[in-house]
């Protein structure tokens, strides 16, 4: 099913079989993308929502000089642009990074889930609370820690947020972009990245090569980062990787 | 010559400054992550020398 992976181990949203079954109704296409694709641009009218089936988007913003800052990533089992539902346009600019598959929902069928299912939507809700709780801890991030810190955050969150939707064994996983793009996340220039991730190597505590990420310390690598994962409201059992879970 | 007053966040701890491949980083204190070219970092290090002399030497003004 296409919404297998959204709020997939989220506390308190698991989806109920007929809300699945409504959300899967409301899908009106799925599409794949090619990696690199922008599709929706800040400002124009949308009557749609999408879904991330597979791979990896990101909404970002461009500075005068055209340098573009990243200002979330979504991952597989988010919605990319919910909040374009009672927006209707967007303050930014959402893209592909890698290739990927994408499910569309139009508004008029969300208009239906609003008047209808007052559970369901509270869980649709609830997702863009998430998005919102994430946009705080990158706030965080951006304004209080240095450039290592900011790496070993960001990859600590991507390996809690990949890791309930099994995309991440829990301290390994593959994560389709460039440093250029961990870059733009962190506010940091490619040369800064390319330095914070060979110390990062160095300190043993994370390999990223080749777009997969090798955790090697997960709780070093959190404290570098100041991580927890309390904000991502991830089911207690899930946030603890399966070495972990076994050691404990 | 008195303290200046305690300011929440005022860093006590300097940045570090590194060279890679012809740049400037610079890292810290918290929240601080920024890149230069040779002259920016010179001219910003400056200004900070400038600063910290200035900073040193304040006094609070009479009331």
């Amino acid at each position: 099913m296409f919404t297998d992976r959204f709020l997939k181990g989220r506390r308190g949203v698991q989806l109920g079989v007929e809300e699945r079954a409504v959300l899967e109704g409301a899908i009106s296409e799925v599409r794949t993308i090619d990696a690199r694709a922008t599709i929706v641009r800040a400002g124009e009218p949308l009557s749609n929502s999408t879904l991330l089936i597979d791979g990896f988007m990101c909404r970002y913003l461009d500075d005068r000089e055209g340098m573009r800052q990243l200002v979330a990533v979504q991952v597989p089992g988010d919605f990319v642009d919910l909040h374009a539902y009672p927006l209707k346009t967007l303050d930014h600019d959402v893209a592909t990074l890698t290739a990927a598959t994408v499910a569309i929902v139009p508004h008029r069928a969300l208009d239906g889930i609003n008047a209808t299912m007052p559970e369901l939507t509270r869980k649709l809700w609830f997702s863009t609370l998430l998005d919102a709780a994430i946009h705080r801890a990158w706030l965080f991030r951006l304004g209080r820690l240095d450039a290592v810190g900011r790496v070993a955050h960001f990859l600590s969150e991507t390996n809690a947020r990949l890791l309930p939707v099994g995309l991440s064994d829990g301290s390994r996983f593959a994560l389709g972009i460039t440093q250029n793009d961990i870059a733009e996340i962190c506010g940091i220039t490619n040369v800064h990245a390319n330095r914070v991730l060979r110390q990062l190597r160095e300190e043993g505590l994370c390999v990223f090569r080749s777009s997969l990420v090798d955790i090697l310390d997960v709780r070093g690598l959190a404290r570098r980062g100041q991580f927890s994962p309390d904000y991502l409201y991830i089911d207690t059992d899930m946030t603890r990787s399966p070495n972990e879970s076994q050691a404990s | 010559m008195r303290s200046p007053p305690p300011i929440a966040g005022t860093q006590t701890r300097p940045g570090i400054a590194s060279a890679e491949a012809g740049l400037v980083l610079l890292d810290g204190p918290d929240g601080i992550a920024v890149t230069m070219t040779a002259y920016a970092a010179s001219e910003t290090g400056k200004s900070l020398i400038e600063a910290a002399q200035r900073a040193e030497h304040w006094t609070e003004p009479d009331t």
